[in-house]
This record gives structure tokens, C-alpha cells and sequence, in this order.
């Protein structure tokens, strides 16, 4: 191994990107990936994942900041990143009138990695999600599940360091995501392959990532262990319809809740209970006679997470 | 997702060499564009059959209608060899398309984040493009032939080859650049008969451009297609193409002519493709 092995797989300093019309749409984050990690992006549209995964694949040119791959800088050495990487896109890449096998060794050709160890390689891919069977038939012929699984297989084929995975459940059934995240659990086991993903799924993020970014407006608010995020949210989440939510919140703060564990969209109001019991609570709101059209309790997401580092709902747009 | 195998893993140490790729990646991505284009036969025939009808039955047509019976043969053979100037430009047009196929269906995006340079992509589907005009050529240079067009072999063919490759790397620049500035096929597709048609009435196809009004015909010397008939007929159809040549350029030396013809092709053909180099590079980073 070179000294460059020490490097982290991935690391963004300071990376920015504003597009024409004085768009920000990342706004100087900085993160360091370590190798074989896997690392999370989640935010909802418009926060600057796929820029960011963009900037790291040479497809968005930054603003300002750095990125590198291995300690390889990705504006000066653009082709030696890209062979060090693959991307798993949102939407379906691969050529859809050619057959799972065309697209494989096409792949394998481009990444320069189209020798016996390379196919021997993309064979047990194949072998490990199920595709032998279908690898001669035309994509177009493919399930979504088998789309997606070569997607990943094609990716893996050339034996990056890192994994790039743009929102790639989006559009998915449920049994597809299943599917999906089941093989990439299962393919990063075996190649130990470093992971960056982005995500609007909270529990696609909570699965399969050891750390998670939160962006927000182009910018981390957080970025921790999932349990660590989650953690600091207590046991319990309580959430009310009531009618008059500002009579709600006043009365709430006047029981000795903080202000920062509440949060009210429209109607409802989040409730980070922490010392206080959400019964007594909700007996305080009724002594005051307010009208509660619905009372939850029920364990912290990444929603709440999300919420309470925000203001906004991961999935609002 | 009960196997045991293990993946083998190398260590990635530099960007691939050109030792380890086995085939180029311009040569693997034409291969990738030819396989796509078998699959889809109307992409092949649709360009070949407004050429092969004019040299198949406007050709002989026109040589009954215009022509003294002495020379029917002559020019019937020039207007046949004149719509090699209009398959070279229809077909490249369409193989544009297919750039623009690939940014909507998602392909280009893969090929933007392979460790290669992106000039190689565009390198790869002029390749393709080549190969598939080369093979409508062999057609329609063979269907003329066998409706009565007398075409020359010999040496002189090589003047025919070099301008149609020139002609055709101008032609699928153009269509490069066409994919980048009109990214939806509608638009493309309604810009095809400006680019791949409409020069082909100003540049000697039909006639001599000394029969076009004089300021027409100083438009006609500048434009590609006029400079590669010239050479089409020099190359394979005689003396009709030192005429067209002296047309343009009014010497007496029809290789110098021819010179200076293949000249402009290139000219042309190095600045059209650079700039299609060029702004599909740019266009593939945002």
C-alpha cells in the first residue's frame, strides 16, 4: 500500500457550488469518508446531495473548495478519480436494447478492467444478487429489481474504492428497496467497498450507513452515528393535533418544556417529552382547555431528527 | 444470498493505463454505438432511402428529361454520385440522435463519470458513424452502378475516399455540436433539413454551380458539400470532376485543385470536430 491508502476515501473541504442566477446549492461543507465506511447524505430535494455527489464525480465543477478520492484531487486528476469510483444513479443507465452481459463487459472496458480477474469478479457479483439467469437476455427485458441489481453489479464489476449511490431507490416499490438494499448489504460485506449515498429514505440511511450527514439549504447541520443523531432526542416523541397550536405551545412551555423540543407545523405539535411524562403533559394542555383532536406517542426518526435540526419535514418536497 | 465467494479485490493504483485496456476506449464505445444501431435497422435504412431513390429513379429521370441521349449516361452518373452529398449528411445527422437518446435515456451519464477522456466519446460515435456511412456508400455506390451510373477505379479513388471521410467528420461534428445547442429530438429534428438537405440544391448536386446567380455561386464555393462533389467526381466520375474543381477554383491543374479542395475538407473538418470536442466537453460538467 501507498502512503495514499491513508488518505480517506473521501474528503470534501470547503466545497461549494453556486449555478448561474446565484443559485447556492452547496454552500462550503467539508467531511471526511474513511475507507470501507459508509457514508449518508440526507436531506430533501434541493439540499445539494446530487451536487455534491456531482462535484465528487467530476460531473459539477465547484465553485470553490476541494474534493479528493484517495487523496487524489478531483479537478486535477479527473480520470484517476473516476477509476477509482463508480456511480449507482437515480434513474436506470445502462443501455436497455443490449443484454446484461454487453452492459457488464462494457463497463469492465471503460474502467480498464476488462482482464480474467475482472470477469471472474463481475461472475460472482452476478452469482451473489441472482442474475446468472437473466445476464444473456435484453435489460429491457429486466424486472426493476434486475435493473437495479445490475446497476450495482456494473458498478462493483470494476472494483472501486468508492461507491457512489445517488438516491438510487427512488421510484422503487418497497419489495424492489428491499431487494435492493439487501444485495448492496450483502456485496459491501464481501468487497468492503467504501459507500457514499444520498438519500431522502430516513431508514434506508439508518440501514445501511455508519455515519449521516444532514443537509439542509446546501449546508450539514449534523453529521453522526445514526444512534447518535437519534439519541439525542430522548425516548419518546409525543405529537398533538390540537386547534389553537400557539395556545398549545405557550402552555407547553409554560410546563417547563424547552422551546427547542417543540415544533409546530400547521396543527401538530411535536414534543420532545425528555424529563417531563407525556401524560402529564397532555392533562396540562386539557386543564387549559384546549381541544386535542390527536394525541401520539411514539419512538424518535430521523424525521424528528430531521425536523428539529430544520424546521421542515425530510420529505416536504 | 447464501453464497460464500469472495470478490476478488485489486488496489486501484492510477487511472487505467492504455497497457491495461485492451482495446481503446474510442474503438469500445463505436463498438457500443454500432451494437446499439443493429438494433434499431430503421436507424441504418431510414438515411439510405431518400439517396437511393434519387440515384435509383430521379437520377435516370432526370437524364432522360434534361440530357441529349449521348450524354444520359454522364448525367445520370453525376447526379448518382451527387447524393452521396445527401446520404453522408442525412446519415450523420441521424447518428446525432443517438448522443441525444443517450442524455435522455440516462446512458450518457455513465459514460461521463468512466475513467476516460470525454473526447473519446465523441471519438467513438464519429467511429460508429463512419463505419455505418461507409457501408451506405458501398450500397448506394452499387444500386447506381447497377442502374446504369459508370463509376472509374483506380488510384483516383482515393481523391473519393479522403472527401467523403473528411465530409463525413464536418458532417457529424455538426451533428455533435446540433445534439449539445438543440437537446431535445423535436428541435434536432427540425434543424436535419437545414443542415443535411438544403446545401446539397446549392452545391453543384444537380448542375454546375456556374448556372447558380453569381452571388449563389460564391456562397457555393465556400460550402463543404460543393468542395467534396468536386472530389467525389474527380475521384470516380472523370472529367465532370475537374470541371466542378475548375468551377471552384479556375486553375489548370486539376490535382492542384484537388489539393486544394481536400484542403478545405480538412480545415473544415478540424474546426467543426474541435468545436464539437469542445462543447460536449464542457456541457458534460456542469
Amino acid at each position: 500500500m501507498t502512503a495514499l491508502a491513508e488518505a480517506p476515501a473521501v474528503e470534501a473541504v470547503e466545497l461549494e457550488k453556486v449555478y448561474p442566477g446565484d443559485i447556492h446549492a452547496v454552500r462550503g461543507i467539508s467531511f471526511a469518508i474513511a475507507p470501507g465506511e459508509a457514508f449518508g447524505l440526507l436531506g430533501p430535494n434541493g439540499a445539494g446531495k446530487s451536487t455534491t455527489i456531482g462535484m465528487l464525480n467530476t460531473t459539477v465543477r465547484p465553485t470553490s473548495g476541494r474534493a479528493s478520492l484517495g487523496g487524489r484531487d478531483v479537478a486535477t486528476d479527473p480520470i484517476g478519480t473516476r477509476a477509482r469510483s463508480s456511480v449507482v444513479f437515480q434513474d436506470t443507465v445502462v443501455d436497455q436494447p443490449l443484454t446484461g452481459r454487453q452492459n457488464l463487459a462494457l463497463h469492465l472496458r471503460l474502467w480498464g478492467k476488462d482482464d480474467a480477474a475482472g470477469r471472474a469478479r463481475t461472475a460472482d457479483l452476478c452469482g451473489l444478487v441472482g442474475l446468472d439467469e437473466v445476464l444473456d437476455r435484453p435489460v429491457a427485458t429486466y424486472s426493476g429489481g434486475q435493473r437495479r441489481r445490475l446497476e450495482i453489479v456494473r458498478a462493483l464489476s470494476s472494483d472501486p474504492e468508492v461507491l457512489f449511490l445517488d438516491e438510487p431507490t427512488v421510484g422503487l416499490d418497497t419489495r424492489v428497496r428491499h431487494d435492493l438494499f439487501d444485495a448492496l448489504a450483502t456485496l459491501r460485506e464481501r468487497t468492503g467497498v467504501t459507500i457514499l449515498m444520498t438519500t431522502h429514505y430516513l431508514d434506508e440511511a439508518e440501514r445501511l450507513c455508519d455515519r449521516i450527514a444532514i443537509l439542509a439549504g446546501g449546508r450539514i447541520v449534523a453529521c453522526d452515528s445514526p444512534a447518535a443523531l437519534l439519541g439525542v432526542l430522548g425516548d419518546e416523541v409525543l405529537e398533538l393535533r390540537v386547534d389553537q397550536p400557539e395556545r398549545a405551545e405557550a402552555t407547553l412551555v409554560g410546563a417547563g418544556v424547552a422551546s427547542g423540543d417543540l415544533l409546530v407545523i400547521g396543527t401538530t405539535v411535536t414534543v420532545l417529552p425528555r424529563a417531563h411524562r407525556a401524560d402529564a403533559l397532555v392533562a396540562a394542555l386539557r386543564e387549559r382547555g384546549l381541544v386535542l383532536r390527536a394525541v401520539t406517542t411514539r419512538r424518535p426518526t430521523f424525521d424528528d431528527v430531521y425536523l428539529r435540526l430544520t424546521g421542515g419535514r425530510i420529505d416536504a418536497d | 444470498m447464501t453464497a460464500t465467494a469472495t470478490i476478488p479485490v485489486t488496489v486501484t493504483t492510477d487511472a487505467p493505463s492504455s497497457r491495461a485496456r485492451s482495446v481503446p476506449p474510442a474503438l469500445v464505445l463505436a463498438k457500443r454505438r454500432l451494437a446499439l444501431t443493429v438494433r434499431s435497422p430503421r436507424s441504418i435504412v431510414v438515411p439510405l432511402l431518400t439517396p437511393v431513390l434519387f440515384a435509383l429513379v430521379i437520377a435516370p429521370a432526370l437524364a432522360n428529361t434534361v440530357a441529349l441521349p449521348a450524354g444520359r449516361t454522364a448525367y445520370m452518373t453525376f447526379v448518382a454520385l451527387a447524393t452521396v452529398g445527401l446520404l453522408i449528411p442525412l446519415n450523420c445527422t441521424f447518428s446525432g440522435l443517438g448522443v441525444i437518446v443517450d442524455r435522455q435515456q440516462g446512458a450518457m451519464r455513465e459514460l461521463l463519470v468512466a475513467p476516460i477522456r470525454r473526447s473519446s466519446i465523441v471519438v467513438g460515435n464519429l467511429l460508429a458513424a463512419l463505419a455505418l456511412t461507409a457501408l451506405q456508400l458501398v450500397v448506394l455506390i452499387a444500386a447506381s452502378a447497377l442502374r446504369g451510373a459508370v463509376y472509374q477505379s483506380g488510384l483516383r479513388m482515393l481523391w473519393f475516399l479522403a472527401a467523403a471521410v473528411a465530409f463525413a467528420v464536418i458532417m457529424y461534428g455538426l451533428a455533435e455540436i446540433m445534439s449539445v445547442r438543440l437537446p431535445s429530438p423535436v428541435e434536432y429534428i427540425s434543424a436535419v433539413p437545414a443542415v443535411a438537405i438544403v446545401p446539397f440544391f446549392f452545391a453543384g448536386s444537380l448542375f454546375p454551380i456556374t448556372s447558380l446567380p453569381h452571388w449563389l455561386g460564391a456562397v457555393a464555393k465556400v460550402l463543404p458539400l460543393t468542395h467534396a462533389l468536386a472530389l467525389f467526381r474527380y475521384g470516380i466520375a472523370g472529367n465532370s470532376g475537374v470541371r466542378a474543381l475548375h468551377n471552384i477554383w479556375g486553375l489548370h491543374s486539376a490535382t492542384l485543385m484537388a489539393v486544394l479542395s481536400l484542403l478545405v475538407l480538412l480545415a473544415y473538418a478540424a474546426v467543426v470536430f474541435a468545436g464539437a470536442i469542445r462543447l460536449f466537453t464542457k456541457a458534460g460538467t456542469s
